[in-house]
């Protein structure tokens, strides 16, 4: 299965007769992306590859800049981990949102609009995606009000995530001890955890441990890479052998 | 699955392209030693010019001369509005205009006149075609749009400069006034519309299905002049996109272009190390590395084989610190997705970045200012389109700052992955809390160090189409999975090859 990142397969013809068009720079098209990512939200799809090109008309037009919606499309990305995108998109945002202050008096100083403080909190929410730090990422989301506007727009947000972090679990494990899963789903209850896994992910809770059926990634099996052979590997030979009878 | 399973199940396309690489390091021979005979050629038909063309000639001459480095704002304004007429009267002429090019010596190495050519040219009969004017306007073609994007990154990077410290209240006020000079706008319709009047991209596209592209040529870009500031447009926009951090679109850019030592771009030796490097960059920030590193790898062995032919030339410098920059980053790719490299290349890497290599490879804490530094030294110099916000200094944040700032993110995300792997190759099973005991790390962070890992050795990798195209690989040898808190180990060993021994010794006995 192949996967180039300039297509998605939810996209509507319109707006790819638009990306492959020099439309992408019309800031008339403004509208009609921003529609496009109000409907990713809505029906769960994801076009990372639309959703830059509205960040760039952005970078190029910074009049019509919509905050709400620049942070849907990086609430939209962080539902992708672990994946580049939320990366991608930052790229395109004005250096002065400064996404990753260094300091927290850096932090401070930069926020001096309601807009920077959100790209600030979003790119916070991708670091502990990113890298793997499951019950920090809840236990920050839940920290704050602010995360639930940002999030608000993004229909199942919090299931996505779950589901990603779920996938991303089967990957590597085999055996998962409940009380770890419970942290990383954010699920309080053993009845939520086991309705999930068994509904969501297919996989059955025993005793203390989540057992996950092997896979493809989970199996981690050694082997000996050996050398391809090919029979037109040999034509030369054999050739040979056909012109120069013994 | 692999990248050695395709290599080698191929073996013969790794001759081929040998073969091509030499005939292409002898047709680099050639151009240097045409310089000479073409910079006379172009001496007497000057002479000649009427003077109505005079004022064009300079125009054209100017349009593909490098600014001085201290020139003035006044000057920078003069150059904008030179190349805005001069394209102008390209793009809208009534029909395709005829253009005498001026003989420049930017891209050029002086002669070699010690290099014999006749013998070469026999053992290359494919050479003949090259004509000594055609080489000449490839070369105007790409320093005239080379130029035109370097002033462009450059007078932003000014202007962004300016802003931010906030001193020169004068050229602040003449920079405020004048919002669209060198605007983004102006200059991506230039490349698109050099591109669109030459079909440059339904050229390349016949070519790549082996039709003949003059079919799809139409009346511009039948001519050779056309054709060719479309094609380097088309890589001019490679390196736009790029320096704005449109990574996915600077790669979409390439669609129709091949990536080999045929190309057009081959021809023009900073033009060929240009594209590669803009796309190797792309990949990197992609998190492609190993695209990334086949990128830098085929150019700079091309370069190492070449470099005895470009010293002393006008471009050498530049071609120079271009080729540190890239080892810095291949350096920094390896570090990141361990990999072999070829031979020549990391005996280069030790020479040049060794200590810094090592301590990347090795990860951890310390590795983090290394990646800074190198990552800062070898990025191309990132720009932001629109005029800053001159009345507060301390909003105007260096473009440059902002994406290595992102690109940390990662580094820091992914810091313990060299620490994880050391460990894991010493043991096919492990218990979880015993090696988070020798790490003196917590359980929990541990199982997150092992997800990340696990994560990073999945990416997606080029096998054909697009630059953008790839499937999931893994990119690791060592692999694991965890059973509660016991963790398995498993490697992947490259077996024995025997097949080419086999068959060096067949042939020897027949």
């Amino acid at each position: 299965m192949g996967v180039a990142s300039d297509k998605c397969e939810t996209r509507p013809a319109h707006i790819d007769a638009i990306l492959n068009g020099l439309d992408r720079y019309n800031p008339e098209t403004t509208t009609v992306f921003q529609d496009y990512i109000a409907q990713q939200c809505e029906d769960r799809t994801f076009d990372c590859y639309a959703n830059l090109a509205l960040l760039k008309l952005y970078q190029f037009n910074p009049h019509l800049l919509q905050p709400d919606t620049v942070t849907n499309v990086l609430s939209k990305a962080l539902t992708v981990f672990p994946s580049p995108a939320f990366s991608l998109c930052l790229a395109l945002l004005p250096p002065s949102t400064q996404p990753f202050p260094s300091t927290t008096e850096a932090q401070a100083a930069s926020q001096t609009s309601d807009f920077v403080e959100s790209v600030q909190k979003l790119a916070r929410l991708s670091t502990l995606l990113e890298s793997a730090q499951y019950a920090q990422f809840w236990a920050t989301l839940n920290s704050d009000d602010l995360y639930a506007d940002l999030t608000a727009d993004v229909a199942g947000f919090e299931e996505l995530v779950r589901i990603r972090i779920a996938v991303e679990v089967g990957k590597t494990f085999r055996e998962i001890n409940v009380d770890i899963l419970e942290q990383w789903l954010d699920v309080r209850s053993r009845e939520a955890l086991q309705k999930f896994v068994a509904d969501v992910c297919g996989w059955k809770v025993d005793g203390a441990v989540v057992r996950v059926p092997t896979n493809k990634e989970n199996e981690a099996r050694s082997e000996v890479k050996s050398e391809h052979v090919g029979v037109e590997m040999f034509g030369r030979v054999i050739r040979r052998g056909f012109e120069q009878p013994a | 699955m692999s990248y050695d399973d395709r290599a080698n199940a191929r073996p013969n396309l790794n001759d081929e392209s040998d073969v091509e690489e030499e005939a292409l390091v002898n047709d680099y021979r050639e151009q240097v030693n045409f310089d000479d005979s073409m910079s006379e050629l172009d001496r007497t038909t000057s002479l000649g010019g009427q003077s109505q063309t005079q004022d064009l000639q300079a125009q054209l001459a100017a349009a593909a001369t490098p600014l001085e480095y201290q020139a003035t704002l006044e000057t920078k304004f003069a150059s904008y509005d030179n190349y805005c007429s001069l394209f102008h009267y390209i793009l809208n002429s009534d029909g395709p205009v005829d253009l005498e090019v001026p003989s420049v010596g930017v891209s050029l190495s002086p002669p070699h006149s010690s290099i014999e050519r006749t013998g070469k040219v026999l053992a290359f009969p494919f050479l003949y075609k090259t004509n000594i004017l055609s080489d000449n306007q490839y070369y105007w073609a790409w320093d005239v749009i080379d130029e035109f994007i370097y002033q462009f990154e450059s007078f932003c990077r000014y202007r962004n400069r300016v802003a931010r410290s906030g001193s020169n209240e004068e050229e602040a006020q003449v920079l405020r006034e004048n919002p669209n000079t060198w605007g983004c706008y102006s200059v991506l319709n230039v490349l698109y519309s050099l591109i669109q009047r030459s079909q440059i991209n339904e050229q390349q596209a016949a070519i790549k299905r082996g039709e003949d592209p003059m079919a799809f040529a139409g009346e511009y870009g039948s001519r050779p002049l056309y054709k060719m500031l479309g094609y380097f447009s088309i890589i001019g926009l490679l390196r736009v996109h790029c320096l704005l951090g449109d990574f996915s679109l600077a790669l979409k850019t390439l669609d129709d272009i091949e990536m080999n030592k045929k190309a057009m771009f081959a021809r023009v030796m900073a033009a060929h190390f240009t594209t590669y490097y803009y796309v190797g960059f792309s990949y990197m920030m992609m998190r492609r590395y190993a695209d990334a590193i086949r990128m830098f790898s085929h150019i700079l062995v091309y370069v190492s084989r070449t470099k005895n032919f470009q010293k002393g030339g006008n471009s050498y410098d530049a071609i120079a610190k271009k080729n540190d920059q890239m080892y810095a980053l291949i350096a920094i790719c390896v570090a990141l997705h361990p990999t072999r490299l070829d031979d020549t290349i990391h005996s280069a890497v030790r020479e040049k970045y060794g200590e810094q290599f090592y301590r990347m490879q090795r990860g951890g804490p310390d590795a983090l200012p290394i990646f800074e530094e190198l990552f800062r030294s070898a990025c191309p110099k990132f720009i932001s389109p629109t005029p800053p916000d001159f009345d507060n200094p301390a909003s105007n944040v260096d473009p440059v700052d902002h994406h290595t700032s992102i690109f940390m993110d990662e580094i820091k995300n992914t810091l313990f992955n060299p620490t994880i792997r050391s460990y894991l190759k010493l043991y096919t099973t492990m218990d979880l809390k015993k090696l988070a005991g020798f790490l003196e790390v917590e359980p929990e962070k541990l199982r997150s160090w092992l997800l990340v890992n696990k994560q990073r050795s999945r990416e997606i990798r080029w096998i054909d189409g697009g630059l953008l195209d790839g499937e999931p690989a893994i990119a690791n040898d060592l692999d694991y999975a965890l059973e509660n808190d016991l963790i398995h180990v498993s490697e992947t060993k490259a077996g024995r090859r025997l097949v080419d021994w086999y068959l060096r010794n067949l042939a020897r006995v027949y």
